[in-house]
């Protein structure tokens, strides 16, 4: 089987991979979605903006999108209709403007149908999901309002104590009000290339993190201080990635770092975290300098049974691959990989999709700088860029495919988040990326690839209901694969809760192992490849 | 007692008016007074107004006595006088005393950045003047265009340069870096390797082209031949911190973590400051399971990276502390 998928490998090799077409027009995502200046960013507000998520609000089995807007117009709710997608914002009650920022999924009351955080810069809200049929804000009574204006951004649901109900942590980016952050060109830190530019984040006050801790009554309280997640209170902090990096069982979130170090907050089991990214290897690059730290993805890219964590990061940096040594221990490997040359790029959303189905995780990341001004300087680093789509080679070693993905791949805008899920569940993953000041892009691939695949579906009972966190082990083929379901992550976007493994050629999945939230295990075996595989938690 | 007071008197109201900036005010004041303390604010009046021949020999005195704010003021004006005089010498000795004296202090950092500058412009201006067809005429311009940020207009000047003079050192590495500056294209990193190896050829022993060229084929995921070209570098130069640190973190990655470790505490100790070789030295120990010996290299970088204090105004450090809009 091992020789069977070097074969399927091989067979890829030379030609275009992939044929990723842009199908957002005909899908019906027409919608603009703007976030600040396209010729001139005048405040830092207007760059970070905005991240996407597929949810299947209805739970009909198609996953539904939502893409998120910056100050201008609403963000936007879309109901997947078999492969197109129609705007049910209004009917469903999902109309908040303002400076959208990301969104992160979970069925936080255990209702059975998915709920929905969108954070702000400005007050979050929390859409609870009413039976599929309308979100209700109900931000307020379940005491998530916020006492002052924050800058919120990446989000994740994750049941830290392991009780059953999600908790949820929000990062915050600076504090930052119109009034008092100084103009462009102001200070040294208003300007870029010598041309004055929007202020920040060097320069700006840090805020700190947030986590809210799910209560038996249907609340949350704010344990940010006692939980230890308030400090560090130094870093610029983007995207939220929940993981159980160390394998212990516990979730622990990463976090992506603008400007400053990135932080790895390891769960203790007791309600408390501790950071620990330095010496574990995941808050600088090899250098020992802090990136400009956008989004993070995570995946056990090389069958190790481990998280790595992959952080995108601005230009003249190169992005960061750490790869996870066991224990939560990791060590920067970009080099090595193969992902040393992309260094003229703002990265920003990312995630691992088996886009060939040959059962190793690739990497798409999406970028666009901060700065739409740079276009006067006519150098090779623009406000609109293309994507960067990595192979992963099953070696130990990613391929940059970027040219050989298809025209979407190829495509420039100012992209901020992405998010993937298969959309019409025939077995190929399909990509949402969020444009800065334009309609969004849907990819999808023009052919099949040849890989069998599984799209596995995990229903929580004693754990919380999404099975956030319930980690995955499929073998088939001689491989075996290892997953997390996850809420939130990337570039503060949400990827389809359910899990897409690709099988090579395998036609059958030999072991399937489910490892619940609350360390419980269940196991199936023989189960037929190229279908959705539901999986509900025996009591 | 009644004089003393009206000398006094005369003092403060000359010091008043030079605070003013009054300095025909003060001058007459100044002159009238019999206070000691008159005549260095005095010089100081007449300094001001572009009497430095008048002020030279107060101010030098006044710079000479008690460390005071009126000293420090009259060692400036002394070295501003110095440099409009053309004085280069005296001015720069005046200012190493200053800095010796006041380190920290912008006036004097701000006099010795222009006392720099101005006799940088003036050995420019000969060299162009007198030698403006030498390859070395190309050179400066080059490494001046690289500070400022001009890279690819620095690599066509080093590219003249060695068209004049194909066989001087140096030329092809400052090219070879101007390159990799220059552009974010993967097709530079041959450009630049081929440079480097061009100055290899002409000085083979040249440690910091050996780890240049070790840099590229990192670049170029070569991690074997990058290694070769940094041990040589360190056979040319075993006390290069950046060669120690670069091989150190390609002996992690080989899992060599004992040899990790001596080259990185090498750099350690050459250089103390660098978060590089700390950072480094930390995984390597990590990796080795010395915890202890990894949390010290970890305290040192907490210390290194710690956000320097005033980074941030008060005001902005407030900023946001506000109650959300009803």
């Amino acid at each position: 089987m091992k020789l069977l998928g070097g074969l399927l490998l091989l067979a890829a090799a030379g030609g275009g991979v992939a044929e990723f077409h842009d199908i957002a027009e005909s899908a019906g995502l027409t919608h603009v979605f703007p976030n600040g200046g396209m010729v001139t960013k005048e405040y830092i507000i207007e760059t970070t903006g905005s991240g996407v998520a597929f949810i299947d609000y209805d739970n009909d089995g198609l996953a539904d999108a939502f893409v998120i807007s910056g100050d201008g117009a609403p963000s936007r709710l879309y109901h997947n209709e078999g492969g197109k997608f129609r705007d049910v914002s209004e009917a469903m009650g999902v109309t908040r403007g303002g400076w959208g920022q990301g969104a992160c999924a979970g069925d936080y009351d255990n209702d059975g149908f998915t709920d929905l955080f969108v954070t702000y810069w400005g007050q979050n809200v929390l859409y609870r999901n009413e039976g599929g049929k309308r979100f209700r804000d109900v931000t307020k009574e379940v005491g998530l309002a916020q006492d002052r204006v924050r800058y919120n951004t990446g989000c994740a649901f994750f049941d830290y104590d392991r009780d059953g109900r999600l908790d949820l942590f929000v990062a915050n980016y600076l504090k930052f009000s119109y009034e008092e952050t100084p103009k462009p060109g102001a200070n040294p830190y208003c300007w870029y290339l010598q041309m004055p530019v929007n202020c920040g984040p060097r320069g700006l006050p840090f805020d700190r993190n947030i986590l809210y801790h799910a209560t038996a009554k249907g609340t949350f309280e704010d344990v940010s201080v006692k939980s230890g997640v308030a400090e560090p209170n130094q870093n610029y902090c983007l995207g939220a990635l929940a993981g159980d990096f160390d394998g212990d069982g516990w979730p622990d979130i990463f976090v992506a770092c603008d400007q400053t170090p990135s932080l790895l907050f390891m769960n203790q089991h007791d309600g408390t975290f501790s950071e620990e990214a330095l010496l574990r290897g995941v808050a600088l690059n090899d250098d020992g300098k802090a990136m400009s730290g956008m989004g993070a993805t995570t995946a056990d890219f090389n069958h190790s049974g481990a998280l790595s964590i992959f952080r995108t990061n601005f230009s003249d940096e190169r992005e960061t691959f750490y790869i996870n040594r066991g224990k939560g221990e990791f060590q920067d490997a970009t080099l090595g990989l193969g992902m040393a040359h992309n260094t003229r790029f703002v990265g920003w959303g990312c995630t691992f999709l088996d886009f060939d189905n040959d059962g190793w995780p690739d990497l798409l990341l999406v970028n666009g700088h901060v700065f739409p001004e740079v276009e006067r300087k006519k150098l090779d680093i623009h406000f609109k860029d293309r994507r960067i789509l990595y192979r992963n080679l099953g070696n130990g070693k990613f391929e940059d495919v970027s040219e050989r993905g298809g025209p979407a791949v190829l495509d420039v805008h100012s992209s901020r988040g992405v998010a993937v899920a298969d959309i019409d569940n025939d077995g190929v993953v399909e990509v949402l990326i969020n444009n800065q000041g334009e309609r969004p892009s849907l990819w999808r691939q023009t052919s099949k690839p040849a890989g069998n695949w599984a799209l596995v579906r995990l229903v929580g009972t004693v754990s919380n209901r999404s099975a956030i966190g319930a980690k995955i082990r499929l073998t088939a083929g001689g491989m075996t694969q290892y997953a997390e379901v996850r809420s939130g992550g990337g570039y503060i976007s949400q990827n389809d809760l359910r899990q897409h493994f690709g099988l090579g050629a395998a036609k059958k999945i030999d072991r399937l192992e489910i490892e619940w939230p609350n360390g419980r295990k269940q196991e199936l075996a023989d189960q037929e490849a190229n279908r959705v595989i539901t999986v509900t938690e025996v009591r | 007692m009644a004089v003393a007071f009206a000398q006094s008197d005369s003092f403060v109201a000359g010091l008043e008016a030079f605070n003013k900036g009054d300095y025909p005010q003060a001058e007459h004041r100044l002159r009238a007074s019999r206070d000691p303390r008159a005549r260095a604010f005095l010089a100081l009046t007449l300094a001001a107004t572009n009497r430095c021949s008048e002020a030279e020999r107060d101010l030098a005195a006044a710079f000479g006595g008690p460390k005071n704010n009126t000293g420090r003021l009259a060692g400036l004006a002394l070295a501003q006088c110095q440099m409009t005089a053309s004085k280069w010498d005296e001015a720069g000795a005046t200012l190493a005393k200053m800095t010796a004296a006041y380190p920290a202090d912008a006036d004097v950092l701000y006099l010795s950045a222009r006392l720099h500058m101005r006799a940088w412009n003036d050995v420019i201006y000969q060299l162009y003047k007198t030698n403006a067809a030498s390859f070395r005429v190309n050179q400066i311009s080059g490494e001046i265009l690289e500070t400022q940020g001009q890279f690819a207009a620095a690599a066509a000047e080093y590219r003249k340069a060695i068209e004049k003079n194909p066989d001087a050192l140096n030329l092809h590495f400052r090219l070879g870096r101007a390159l990799l500056m220059s552009s974010h294209a993967p097709e530079t990193l041959d450009a630049a390797l081929k440079e480097f190896e061009i100055e290899l050829g002409r000085n083979p022993r040249d440690a910091v082209a050996h780890y240049q060229v070790a840099q590229v084929l990192l670049a170029k995921d070569q991690a074997k031949e990058a290694t070769a070209e940094l041990e040589r570098a360190l056979e040319l130069n075993p006390d290069f911190p950046e060669a120690l640190i670069a091989l150190g973190k390609l002996r992690v990655d080989a899992k060599r973590n004992d040899e990790a470790i001596a080259l990185l505490s090498k750099a350690v100790k050459l250089m103390p400051r660098s978060e590089s070789a700390h950072y480094n030295l930390m995984i390597a120990y990590r990796n080795a399971g010395r915890m202890g010996d990894a949390r010290r290299e970890k305290a040192e970088i907490d210390r290194l990276q710690k956000v320097p204090e005033g980074e941030f105004t008060e005001f902005l450090k407030k900023l946001g502390e506000k109650q959300p809009e009803k």
